[in-house]
């Protein structure tokens, strides 16, 4: 957890070291009065370290991932719960003797 | 809603307690979240903790409600002595209160004085009429007496203050059907299922219901929900599968003088075939030949 953190922190300030390298490439552009066509390369590979750098860090960052699918075994529903506010005690139990010799003791 | 792996783990860790390993705390709580009734463990795993003071004095707040759910598991187990002595014990700590009211009520009941618990209900209603609890108390002390009627009436009253409900909705569906009312069962089954789409239990109960009314339109309709059933269960659910196969072999069978019109179906149940046999040999392969004879012979009447 903490390893992803500081991943993500490194992404990011990688991602805004490209951005202020663009800015200062359109600076010396504009200085020598030439077209901003695109930035350089080595902001494009910093700009591509940066963007799997932040998406490793976002996808273990969170901890486990919940299952979406309705039908998958943790979201399946087998039976329903058994409706504790109906409950009725009148039922056949009642002819069976509670062979346990129960006591609440104090 | 229990789901598979809750289910899973509910059987492990009650294989656990019962062979002695330990985890009856959890067993407790784990029951008490997923509401089923396990009267009989609840009582002796509960009773084990409680009688040691030294687990007991473990639990901290959370030992009142260990009484109350050993009380009901008490009640249901036909202790009644055992249930008397938790309520005495929540009583002294909590004078006044609702639930130990509540709890009192469902001793009388449990015991067969219909009268006096109706009377109990009654007096706690006048101090608070807007209590769901106790409302559906009353209408179990119907059910239980065996008056139908009564218990349909006090559940329609009730409904109508508090429509929402989905639990009172699927009692009242469960009554119908015991009564063989099956066209307001289906209505309570469309309220369910409107308030919870993604059941797949309630369109397998509401199908159920369809294809026991029987004639074209519901066979049909129950077909569609079974393949619902299906397809929010990912083909899981056994029942629906079959409910598949009897449809289409009974709409068959109501349409075989008419001209057939050329419907997409004949598809839907040899799917749903291969997939029962499939079913079958994974799990109980030995009466893969028993399914063979009966699917053959839904086919051989459609």
């Amino acid at each position: 957890m903490g390893l992803g953190f500081a991943i993500g922190a490194f992404g990011v300030l990688i991602l805004a070291h490209a951005a202020y390298s663009t800015i200062q490439y359109r600076g010396l552009l504009k200085i020598m009065e030439e077209e901003f066509s695109g930035p350089p390369m080595n902001v494009v590979v910093e700009l591509l370290v940066g963007l799997v750098l932040c998406m490793w860090a976002a996808l273990t960052v969170p901890g486990k991932f919940l299952s979406i699918h309705p039908h998958s075994d943790e979201n399946r529903i087998v039976s329903l719960p058994a409706n504790m506010d109906f409950m009725v005690f009148n039922h056949r139990g009642k002819v069976f003797p509670s062979a346990m010799d129960l006591k609440l003791k104090h | 809603m229990v789901t598979k792996t809750e289910e899973t783990q509910l059987n492990r860790l009650e294989g656990q307690v019962e062979n002695g390993g330990g985890g009856a705390w959890d067993y407790l709580c784990f029951v008490r979240k997923l509401k089923v009734r396990r009267s009989d463990k609840v009582l002796k795993y509960g009773l084990s903790i409680l009688n040691d003071p030294k687990k007991r004095s473990s639990l901290g707040p959370e030992e009142w409600t260990l009484y109350e759910q050993v009380a009901i598991a008490a009640m249901d187990c036909q202790c009644f002595d055992v249930a008397k002595d938790c309520i005495n014990v929540l009583q002294k700590r909590f004078p006044e209160s609702k639930r130990v009211g509540r709890l009192e009520g469902m001793l009388l009941e449990a015991k067969g004085s219909w009268t006096e618990a109706e009377k109990a209900y009654l007096s706690l209603l006048e101090d608070n009429p807007l209590d769901q609890v106790i409302h559906k108390r009353r209408v179990a002390l119907a059910k239980a007496q065996g008056n139908m009627s009564g218990a349909i009436e006090f559940i329609n009253k009730y409904l109508e203050t508090f429509m929402a409900d989905s639990d009172t909705w699927r009692e009242l569906a469960e009554i119908y059907v015991s009564l063989q009312m099956y066209k307001q069962a289906a209505f309570c089954y469309e309220e369910l299922i409107l308030a919870q789409p993604t059941v797949p239990l309630y369109h397998l109960a509401y199908a159920d219901v369809l294809y026991t009314l029987g004639g074209l339109e519901n066979l049909q309709a129950a077909k569609k929900y079974y393949s619902s059933t299906i397809e929010l269960t990912g083909g899981k659910n056994t029942r629906a599968l079959f409910g598949i196969c009897l449809c289409t072999s009974a709409i068959a069978q109501l349409t075989k003088g008419r001209n057939k019109e050329e419907k997409d179906s004949p598809d839907l149940q040899s799917l749903a075939t291969a997939a029962l046999e499939k079913d079958y040999k994974q799990r109980a392969s030995d009466k893969v030949s028993v399914l063979g004879s009966a699917l053959k012979s839904l086919k051989v009447s459609s």
